[in-house]
């Protein structure tokens, strides 16, 4: 009881008041966040202070499984976004006023979802006796069931591959829905005073679409680019379901170094060099500024 | 003149199209699995032979499906309710208080961490400081995960939700001689009420369908319901599932378009 009054009088302080209702939520993002990655990089070095297990990154698949993994990473987004033009533009600009808001929760509902789950029922859809097989089939399309799943392509002569028509779809279910919601954003910003002053001025469709759209939102567009396509290149549950075992991403390769070869210093080698492209891809975007007003708006 | 009005409407048709066809994408795999969840056998066969509910009977029959859910939805309300507490404080700290700018954003930029950071870097990096500073694995360290995880979802909602508000209106009630907890319980968490419970329904969702940090700190010992779907998931396909799936999915849906619902301003 005598701390009491004590107590009360530190708090009347202002800035005392506002450190240790800061310090709360500060001590967890500091705990969960800061912590574990200074740990990581230490780790990384460990036994000891050796590069051994940098060095042991750039041998091997590596290499080879980090740049495969962005290159999923860059091209699933640069489609997501393909399809979110569109589709932003047409919310934002043709739909309704009273259907806008409707029709943006039910296309941003999949972030909420269970996105396991979202990648399962890709294997109904695409199966040998999934549902567009089945469809195919009863139209007279195919004669056999096509093979859908995990079917990855080789980029001939670059060591790169195209991911299988279910991990490319599966991919898209889950992140489609990010790009829409950033590119929505972006276009309901943008004066479509603009684009008919174009047209008026005898802008075609593409001339438009190049000169004011692409310009008026680019900046959400990259941002929204960085973002995704580090999610996709360090994702760990989607390639499992819906990818092949003789293309595994990154995130494979950490998580079978940390449960079943019980390598830490390895895994977290591995993550921070995935890590450091993440991050100079960051400030590289970063350097310009609406892209930085853009990233903050995350 | 005709042929541009012919050339306006092949334009708006495409866009209506795409929409259309992103929301068949979006949901025809959705719509699929909630269809087959409903066959009679436990094997489904296009188009199903008939419509029975067994499979929804037997996964509320199935201990480690029902434990998982349990789990996870204890994991959740926990998260959502004490995440969307602190991300009031750090939300307050970020529009309200009198700490140096400086300080303000490198607090934002802390809490913003799992937004940029990949996940698997982070999941590793928890993983390992669980392992070797001895918090070990379970569900104590599922939760603190969790928490960590949902905490920028809910401070930058109710940011935004702050910074819309007019503090003219906590001004005028400290005039007013009302103490500053006073102001915060009759004036600001009214307005912010609708955020508030927004935030607890979204951050309710993320972390019930967490898998990936959960998949790093469960240990041997917890299993929530993700955890429980990805080991079934990548051995077999049945019915059994399909209806778990479309339980989670169903649970999902309502709680975000409840939350969606909220956030909209009428």
């Amino acid at each position: 009881m005598s701390t009491a009054p004590s107590f009360r009088a530190i708090f009347e302080d202002r800035t005392t008041r506002d450190t240790l209702l800061a310090a709360v939520p500060a001590t967890l993002a500091v705990a969960l966040g800061v912590i574990p990655l200074c740990l990581l990089l230490i780790e990384s070095f460990r036994p000891l202070v050796t590069t051994t297990n940098y060095l042991d990154v750039t041998k091997g698949i590596y290499v080879a499984v980090i740049t495969q993994s962005l290159f999923v990473g860059v091209l699933l987004t640069v489609v997501c976004l393909a399809i979110a033009y569109p589709v932003t533009y047409w919310l934002a600009n043709r739909c309704p006023a009273r259907y806008r808001l409707p029709v943006l929760a039910l296309l941003t509902l999949p972030l909420w979802l269970n996105y396991v789950v979202l990648n399962y029922t890709w294997v109904w859809l695409l199966a040998p006796d999934g549902v567009l097989n089945v469809a195919l089939e009863w139209a007279g399309v195919v004669s056999k069931p096509l093979a859908l799943l995990g079917r990855p392509f080789e980029l001939p002569g670059v060591g790169l591959t195209v991911p299988s028509l279910s991990l490319l779809a599966g991919f898209i279910h889950i992140y489609l829905p990010y790009l829409l919601l950033t590119m929505y954003v972006s276009m309901e910003r943008l004066d479509y005073r603009l684009v008919e002053a174009a047209r008026d001025l005898g802008a075609g469709d593409f001339r438009v679409f190049r000169d004011v759209i692409v310009p008026e939102t680019a900046a959400g567009a990259v941002a929204g680019l960085l973002i995704v396509y580090a999610r996709i290149a360090g994702a760990y549950a989607t390639p499992r379901i819906l990818g092949s075992e003789s293309n595994p991403m990154v995130a494979e390769l950490i998580t079978t170094q940390f449960y079943d070869v019980l390598d830490y210093p390895f895994a977290s080698a591995l993550s921070m060099s995935f890590l450091a492209i993440v991050v100079v891809g960051f400030a590289v975007g970063a350097r310009v500024d609406n892209v930085q007003s853009e990233l903050k708006r995350w | 003149m005709s042929e541009l009005s012919l050339s306006a409407q092949v334009r708006s048709g495409f866009f209506q199209a795409t929409t259309v066809v992103t929301f068949l994408f979006l949901y025809l795999p959705v719509v699929t699995i909630v269809y087959l969840s409903f066959s009679p056998g436990s094997q489904p066969s296009i188009p199903l032979g008939g419509i029975s509910l067994k499979w929804y009977a037997g996964v509320l029959a199935d201990a480690r499906f029902v434990r998982g859910l349990a789990t996870s939805a204890i994991i959740a309300i926990i998260a959502a309710t004490v995440g969307t507490a602190l991300g009031l404080l750090a939300a307050r700290t970020i529009t309200r208080s009198h700490l140096p700018r400086w300080v303000r954003s490198l607090f934002a930029l802390a809490i913003a961490v799992p937004l940029f950071v990949p996940t698997v870097v982070l999941a590793l990096g928890i993983g390992v400081t669980a392992g070797t500073v001895g918090i070990g694995f379970g569900f104590l360290p599922v939760v603190l995960g969790h928490l960590f995880w949902v905490l920028p979802f809910s401070t930058f909602l109710l940011t935004a939700r702050y910074a819309e508000l007019d503090d003219a209106l906590e001004e005028a009630a400290r005039d007013l001689g009302a103490s500053g907890w006073t102001v915060f319980t009759t004036v600001t968490l009214p307005l912010l009420g609708p955020a508030l419970v927004a935030s607890v329904l979204f951050t309710f969702a993320l972390s019930f369908n967490e898998f990936l940090i959960t998949f790093f700190l469960a240990g041997s010992g917890v299993t929530t319901m993700p955890l429980e779907l990805f080991g079934k998931v990548r051995v077999s396909a049945t019915s059994f599932l399909n209806a778990a799936s479309s339980i989670v999915l169903l649970i999902s849906a309502a709680v975000a378009l409840t939350g969606t619902y909220l956030r909209t301003p009428t």
